[in-house]
């Protein structure tokens, strides 16, 4: 089981914005690293963007789950890992965050921050812990009050789209995504996967 | 001198200036910039942009073939079939190719081998490169000059030191191959074979693969073929053992294996042959509760007996009235009753509360 990102945004009108963010794509080919990670950041973005506030959701995207916490306040949180990883845990280390989050930075840095400029250094740190959920979480703490039937789930990206709209049209609008990102997409959707040489 | 040569030339020249590296890759770039070469080296990470595969493989494999028994010299063929395997690792002909350099000693197998653990960098499934690995492994282990095995006093006959390294590079390739695709067969299967085959099932190396899986498989919940690996450890220790389980009678301390504490586990252990026992059963029952394809359930060949009945009473579990019948499915039920539930999955403490 992996987690592959989590991070903090802040769900503002029009715009999400990323506050901050931490990676963990070790287990990817080493040139691709660079456009996975931009594509986590797209898609918490997207995910986060198309999520009501007070709402928690799961997105299943082929082998990939992205967990989604969108606070009453705007404050969000979003953990991508892989479909081993227990939900539960996930909810628990979104929750914890966006906790520690909220007590560190001041509420009037989040509509305009950065990952540059906010101030939040514990990311890593969870990120590397929560990769085994039995070291990080050892006595369940597992909050009795989260209902797991008011989690929503989405089988595909596209649930999240409204109607017409494409997720190719999406990725090359972009501005989170570099052009190589781009370009691996286009070759990634073409040949799903199964080529030999790419 | 073809762009697609100078590509060759730079791939080769590139390996022989960088002896570290450990990895190889496609990079998405479908157009040349700047009339570079098409191959980047990054932190020990040999990179191919994609624009040059398109006329770089056609050539590669086209001069493979039409000059197969003519090369203009010694080096040639490694260098085509290395650029071609480093795109296409299942064009069975250039490890074919490779097979005769190594017979006619032009290629040093332990240099093919470095090649087949780049490429499965990439290509982690890779029929072919595992095949191949084995035709090697099994060149190398049937040398006669230099012996895998040799005999030490009365411990029988332990792996050299070379085999031991063979053993260990192995171990790790398949670990990064398994740890690339999900559930990878082909490279759980072959770290089978090197156990069988390279390793002759030594007891030690067994336990050892044991445990260094252990934390592995605890992660990757799913993952079939490398539980498939762990029965297979677990048979082979087994049956290894059957001869001792008459020791096991006789020996009124060896009795009451379970009281063992792991620190006296190995201080026996390293004055006499490494063996499993009760506790190592124990321990995978446990471990392979919430499974539904538990190693051990699995498993029809447990001899313990009435070890086995008396260990699990001492846990306090039910009394077996018939000792001979269905150890499999007596672990079963030892497993279902058993806690510990999280220590595979945390999520699956949902069904009541956790009995310690």
């Amino acid at each position: 089981m992996k987690l592959y990102s989590l991070s903090v945004l802040y769900k503002g009108d029009p715009k999400v914005v990323l506050l901050k963010a931490a990676y963990d794509v070790s287990s990817f080919s080493f040139f691709q690293r660079s456009s996975v990670q931009e594509f986590m950041t797209f898609t918490s973005q997207l995910i986060v963007e198309r999520s009501a506030k007070g709402t928690r959701s799961s997105v299943k995207e082929q082998e990939y789950l992205c967990h989604v916490y969108v606070r009453n306040d705007s404050l969000a949180g979003v953990a991508i890992a892989d479909n081993e990883y227990p939900s539960r845990v996930a909810f628990t280390l979104l929750e914890k965050v966006l906790d520690e989050f909220s007590n560190q930075v001041d509420k009037m840095d989040w509509p305009v921050g950065s990952p540059a400029t906010i101030r939040y250094t514990a990311l890593d740190g969870h990120l590397s812990r929560y990769q085994n959920p039995r070291e990080a979480d050892p006595i369940s703490k597992v909050q009795a009050e989260l209902d797991e039937t008011k989690i929503i789930l989405h089988n595909t990206m596209e649930s999240l789209l409204e109607r017409g709209e494409k997720l190719d049209d999406l990725v090359s609008k972009s501005e989170v995504l570099g052009t190589q990102s781009k370009a691996f997409y286009k070759t990634a959707r073409k040949q799903n996967s199964c080529c030999a040489i790419m | 001198i073809t762009a697609a040569q100078w590509v060759v030339k730079d791939i080769t020249s590139t390996f022989r200036r960088n002896l570290h590296i450990d990895g190889i890759g496609l990079i998405t770039c479908p157009a040349a910039r700047y009339n570079r070469s098409p191959i980047v080296l990054v932190e020990n990470k040999l990179g191919v942009e994609s624009w040059c595969v398109r006329f770089l493989l056609p050539y590669v494999h086209n001069k493979l073939l039409s000059t197969r028994k003519q090369w203009l010299n010694r080096d040639e063929p490694t260098d085509i079939t290395c650029t071609l395997l480093l795109l296409s690792p299942d064009f069975t002909t250039a490890w074919n190719v490779r097979k005769e350099l190594i017979l006619s000693g032009t290629l040093n197998p332990i240099k093919d081998l470095h090649l087949g653990k780049l490429v499965l960098t990439k290509f982690p499934k890779s029929p072919e490169t595992w095949i191949h690995r084995r035709w090697v492994l099994q060149q190398l282990i049937q040398e006669t000059s230099l012996p895998s095995f040799v005999t030490k006093g009365n411990l029988g006959t332990i792996p050299t030191e070379r085999t031991l390294w063979l053993i260990q590079e192995e171990m790790k390739v398949c670990g990064e191959a398994a740890g690339r695709y999900p559930s990878n067969y082909n490279a759980w299967s072959h770290r089978i074979w090197v156990l069988q085959h390279v390793a002759k099932l030594d007891v030690k190396i067994l336990l050892d693969e044991l445990s260094s899986t252990q934390h592995w498989a605890s992660l990757l919940v799913s993952d079939h073929s490398g539980f498939h690996c762990r029965q297979f450890l677990l048979k082979s220790l087994i049956s290894q053992t059957v001869i001792d389980s008459s020791v096991l009678e006789q020996n009124p301390l060896r009795s009451k294996p379970a009281l063992l504490l792991p620190k006296d586990e190995e201080a026996a252990a390293s004055t006499e042959e490494p063996r499993i026992n009760l506790p190592h059963l124990l321990e995978e029952a446990e471990f392979s509760t919430d499974l539904p394809w538990g190693t051990l359930s699995d498993l029809h060949l447990i001899p313990a007996g009435p070890q086995l009945s008396q260990a699990m009473n001492k846990q306090g579990h039910s009394q077996e009235t018939n000792a001979g019948s269905g150890p499999s499915s007596r672990l079963l039920g030892l497993g279902v009753e058993r806690r510990c539930t999280d220590q595979v999955l945390p999520t699956s403490r949902d069904a009541g509360p956790a009995s310690q």
